[in-house]
This record gives structure tokens, sequence and C-alpha cells, in this order.
């Protein structure tokens, strides 16, 4: 299924660069601006093939330095409150200062992480799809 | 078998849009506790929590709204009884605050108290309550262990459990800090006891190379203090070349990672004006 991928090359690349930032990142908490390089490359890749990231890859990735977020290292998160009810789950990169903010609901969840998202179990589109592999 | 290869090829027209998305190849993910480790934990935090008698109390102030004039009367009117009741022990001996301010000092409790004292290393032992919703208000809290090496583990229901005894509306995580000088409290001998039944930390990307960062980090500063001594500036490149090739290695390449995704039908999107 993932053998006619397009661009693979392209996913490849991302993925190396990501595991590479974060393997810099492990060995040396100094080499933040590497890190921070690499993931500039990722994101520069991605625009040019408008390649979609999922939310768990961007949400590590700060939106205006572009530098990778390792909470404790690269970035602080806190729970904030804005009414009495409404809390965020805010992410702060150290380099930048950017922050990033996640509302918190109980109810909602990623459309990625939904079971009708997956192109394994599509629902009422079944049949078509396995005539499509027949003929 | 025209009309069904007719049928076959309108169908075929339609192929679902699917889009690939570049996942992430390390998924946090906290390690699994058995049942009984589970209870254990419970059972032990929940007695010493009890005995020690570590709680908040606070009383229900009432406070009327900024418009006195009107709405004070009615509801006084309404509500004399609960107003008499609470003003009495509001003088009295449970005033507001922890019981236990001591006791207090040692834990970290709640998300913000504890991602703090992470940060500033403070902290022997995490337990984090599982039934979070939605789960990224603690996923944090696994890479941050994980890199100062604290044993962290997810307990199911803790928040259910301590917030009885507390007097807390929901505790999500909690962190027994280190002691100054003297070994005070008890809390202590409950870490102990539960240490041993909490998994070690691991991320994928740390594994190999958390251990050798600690090494490292302390045999670096006498490296240089030995490079300086030497002459030869070459003779220190060389080492330090070494030492990063030894501690690279276990950094292998995860396979890629690619999710293949149906387009939401129920995606909001701009209604572009037609003119």
């Amino acid at each position: 299924m993932a053998g006619n991928l397009k661009d693979r090359e392209a996913y490849e690349r991302l993925n190396y660069l990501y595991q590479a930032a974060h393997c810099v990142l492990s060995n040396n908490p100094e080499n933040a601006e590497l890190a921070r390089f690499y993931c500039f490359t990722q994101k520069t890749i991605t625009r040019r093939l408008v390649l979609r990231q999922d939310p768990s890859v961007k949400r590590t990735l700060c939106k205006n330095c572009s530098s990778l977020l390792i909470p404790g290292v690269t970035a602080t998160t806190r729970q904030r409150r804005k009414n009495k009810k409404t809390s965020f789950t805010v992410m702060r990169c150290l380099n930048c200062g950017k922050s990033k903010r996640l509302l918190n609901n109980p109810d909602y969840s990623l459309w990625v992480d939904r079971p009708e998202a997956q192109l394994e179990n599509p629902k009422q589109p079944g049949d078509k799809f396995y005539l499509h592999i027949v003929t | 078998m025209a009309t069904a290869g007719k049928q076959i090829k309108k169908e075929i027209k339609k192929p679902i849009p699917s889009k690939t998305s570049f996942t992430s190849p390390f998924t946090p993910k906290w390690s699994p506790l058995p049942q009984e480790d589970i209870h254990f934990i419970l059972n032990t935090l929940t007695d010493k929590l009890v005995s020690t008698g570590l709680e908040k109390k606070e009383v229900k102030v009432f406070r009327p709204w900024k418009k006195k004039k009107d709405k004070k009367n009615p509801i006084s009117v309404t509500e004399p009884h609960p107003e008499v009741s609470k003003d009495a022990p509001v003088q009295g001996s449970p005033k507001n605050g922890w019981t236990d301010v001591a006791a207090r000092r040692q834990l970290a409790i709640g998300i913000n108290e504890v991602t703090k004292a992470l940060e500033r290393n403070e902290l022997k032992l995490l337990l984090v309550c599982k039934s979070v919703r939605p789960k990224h208000m603690t996923d944090h809290l696994i890479a941050l262990s994980a890199t100062r090496g604290v044993p962290a583990c997810q307990v199911p229901r803790l928040s259910q459990s301590l917030s009885v005894p507390l007097g807390l509306k929901s505790v999500l995580a909690l962190g027994f800090r280190y002691c100054a000088s003297k070994d005070d409290e008890a809390f202590t001998d409950t870490v102990e006891a539960i240490t041993p039944r909490v998994p070690s930390p691991g991320v994928t990307w740390l594994k190999g190379a958390a251990r050798s960062v600690k090494p490292e980090v302390s045999v670096d500063p006498e490296e240089e203090q030995e490079g300086a001594g030497e002459k030869k500036g070459q003779k220190r490149k060389l080492e330090s070349d070494s030492e990063v090739t030894e501690s690279a290695s276990p950094c292998t390449l995860q396979p890629l990672k690619v999710k293949r995704i149906v387009a939401n039908p129920t995606k909001k999107r701009k209604r572009k004006a037609k003119s």
C-alpha cells in the first residue's frame, strides 16, 4: 500500500531530519541551533512539495523559529486558565518566546486519531475500494 | 456483463481521496503498570495521606456580587441558614489552607507545580493520573521525566482516589521532592516502597543517549583541562571526535512512518464569495 507513495524520497528526508534533530539534541543540549536548522530544512521541504505532516510532528515544532520543542529542554509547558472553565496547555518556545496554545477539551479528538479517518477501514466506500483493486 | 462493466467503471471513477501525512516515528508512551502495582500504589498513597491528615481546607465564603443593592437583599433572604452556619466555622479552627504545611512542601501537587519542580530537578518520584482527557495535558511530563531520569508512571484513577483525602477537586500529577537536610517526613518510606515498582523511564530517541549524556558531561570538563594543558590542539580534537562517534551510535534510524488519511467531510471551509 505504501509502495506507490509519491515523493517517497522527500518523506524519507523528513524522517531523517526529524530524527537527526532529536538525536543531536539528546547528545548535546547545546545543539539547539543545529536542531533548529534541521527542523527549518524539514519545514522548507514540506512547504515546497506541500506535504502533509501529522499534528504530533507539527506540535513539536515552533511556528516562528522552527526549533524542535522538547518540554524541559527547549520549551516550557504550563496549564493556564482563560475563564473559570476553559483551560489551555501552553507550550512556550525558549528560543523565540512564541507560545503555542492547545485547548483542553475532554470531548475533542483530532481527526487524525479517529477511526473514520484511517484508510485501512473505510466504511461506505469499502466496496468501491475493493473493486478498484480488482480491476 | 455490459451493465456490470459500466457500473464498475463508474465506481472506479471515484477513488477515495486519501492524504498521506508524515507521522512522528517516536510515540512517547507511558510504560504500562501491572494491576497489582496499581492497587499497591493507590493503597499506600491513600493510607499515607489519611494518616498524615494532609488536607486542603477551603471554606466557601458567600460573596455577594458587586451589585449589592438589588441582589444582596433577595439572596440573603433566600439563604440565611447556610450563611449563618458558615460564618461560625470561618472564625473557628479550620482556616483556609493546608493542615500540614511542612508535608505540603514535600509534595508537588498539580501539573504546573510538578512541571516546574521537574525543570529544576527537584523530584524523586512522579505519579501521573492515567484518566486524563485530553491526553496532551500530561504528555509533556513523559519527555521531561525521561530527560531527568526520574521514575514516572501512569496510574489510572489517581485523581479519583487522591482528590477526596486531599480535599482537592482533581489531582492529575503528584511529585515527591528531595528532602533538604533531614529526612523529616515519612514520605521517604512511601517513595522507597513505590519506586521499585515503577518502571524505568525511556523515550525512543533517548534510550541510548540518555546514559551516555551523563557520563559525557562529567568527562568533558576533564578532557578540556587536559586539552588546555597539551600544546598540540590536534590531539584534543581526535579525542573529542572519538567520544562523539561512540555516543552517536546508539541513535538508530527509525523507519519511515506515513499515515494515510481520508479527508474530513465536516471540515470547515471558507466560502469564497462568488461574484
